[in-house]
């Protein structure tokens, strides 16, 4: 499998450098939104990605591992509100022990999410890279990966008459 | 898919189920059976709110003293709470003169019994059974949360701080007459028969008492309250049938004369 070559910071434009550190920041914004429906940050990481991964490598990446990262996150925290709402639905509203300890878990969860995006879109302020846990290898598989369309495309459209 | 993302993966997986694990060992430690709406009123709020409704029982039922009904009685409930690792109630329990076969829980580990239930009993083991149970709905703070959904924290504090006593007396019948969710019998149940074990009673008066009434109850008695409050379906008494004791356990039979007990009712 190819590779584009990874670009180093001083190669990165700022504007470029500030998109990839928006896909992450965005999601605080969205988190605050949409609690306590926590969808609305998942939608907007897709909007996000969808809106700016045509701008460079570099933001493609980025605003992929940021979307990626939102799944577990946004499911386990949907299901937190669909057990809690099945509780107040119920007459005795007793709250379990398991379910306590499912929102120890969920917020945990949360918090970690935060902490590393955080890091994140410090490190991709800086032009830097920064692979999360599993999401990283898959965003830069699918931002640098030299497809077989990329490789056709390199191919001069204009072309001189002899 | 390459094995470094295997890797990412069950290291992902490893940390999720490390942070359950972390928050339910700490739901654990923290120690409440369980975080419901009961937390909000406090263990000397319920005993004040048990007081007032003591008081209005010495008022409106009769009650058996100083015979040995009650002296059997009191020997049930020292075996019970000797066996109690902890409480933060002090129980009292009470005969009440009452033909009906019942018995109920308010409020600061206040239990009653009918003199109905200690006659229709075939030995103290069963009414260690049903008493047990009902200390399991105090241990777990079942009956303030129900009252918690009935009455709300703030007519609470109101009814403390010098209540209409027509209200209390609405309460207290909904105490006695209302009966707890499903969940929340089962878990009196299984209270009850881990505190039987320990204090050297058969976990199985249990089932064997409530079974009895039920078949007796295939001719409708109108005494039977007790089946209205507690209505035992098959799963719960499957509950009590699959409970397993430790192998070395050896149950204690209480020294009462339970003839003479019932003829002194």
């Amino acid at each position: 499998m190819e590779f584009y070559p990874l670009q180093q910071p001083e190669e990165i434009a700022e504007r470029e450098k500030e998109d990839a550190m928006g896909a992450y920041l965005m999601m605080f914004a969205a988190v605050a939104i949409g609690l306590p429906l926590p969808i609305i940050n998942l939608i907007a990481s897709v909007i996000y990605y969808f809106i700016n991964r045509k701008k460079s490598k570099f933001i493609h990446f980025h605003s992929l591992q940021a979307l990626l990262s939102n799944i577990p996150t946004t499911l386990i925290n949907w299901v937190a509100v669909i057990w809690g709402v099945t509780i107040f639905l119920r007459e005795d509203w007793v709250i379990t022990q398991e379910f306590w300890a499912y929102l120890i878990f969920a917020g945990a969860c949360t918090f970690l999410y935060f902490i590393i995006s955080i890091i994140a879109a410090y490190k991709a302020r800086q032009g830097k890279m920064y692979y999360f846990l599993l999401f990283g290898k898959i965003a830069y598989e699918v931002a640098y990966r030299v497809k077989p369309a990329d490789a056709q495309s390199t191919e001069p459209v204009n072309k001189p008459p002899f | 898919m390459r094995t470094s993302t295997f890797r990412d993966l069950f290291i992902l997986l490893v940390i999720g189920v490390g942070l359950f694990l972390g928050g339910y060992l700490l739901v654990k430690k923290i120690g409440r059976s369980d975080f419901d709406l009961s937390f909000k009123v406090s263990y000397e709020q319920e005993e004040k709110l048990g007081n007032l409704f003591k008081d209005l029982i010495w008022d409106q039922f009769p009650t058996e003293k100083d015979n040995a009904a009650d002296s059997a009685l009191q020997q049930i409930k020292d075996r019970l709470i000797k066996a109690l690792d902890t409480t933060a109630y002090r129980y009292q329990f009470t005969i009440i003169k009452n033909e009906q076969i019942n018995a109920f829980t308010i409020p600061g580990g206040n239990i009653y019994v009918y003199s109905g239930l200690m006659k229709a009993a075939e030995s103290p083991e069963e009414v260690a059974a049903v008493l047990a149970h009902e200390m399991g709905h105090a241990e777990k703070r079942h009956v303030v949360t129900k009252l918690m959904k009935e009455l709300s924290v703030t007519a609470i504090v109101t009814i403390l701080s010098g209540g209409d006593p027509s209200t209390l007396t609405q309460i207290l019948r909904s105490i006695i007459g209302n009966t707890f969710d499903r969940e929340q019998e089962s878990k009196a149940d299984q209270f009850a028969l881990e505190l039987l074990e320990k204090a050297k009673i058969s976990p199985k008066s249990l089932g064997r008492f409530f079974e009895r009434l039920n078949e007796k109850n295939l001719d409708y008695d109108e005494n039977l309250e007790i089946l209205m409050t507690h209505p035992h379906n098959d799963k719960r008494i499957d509950q009590v049938r699959k409970y397993k004791t430790k192998n070395d356990f050896k149950p204690e039979p209480f020294q009462i004369d339970w003839k003479k007990v019932q003829g002194s009712l």
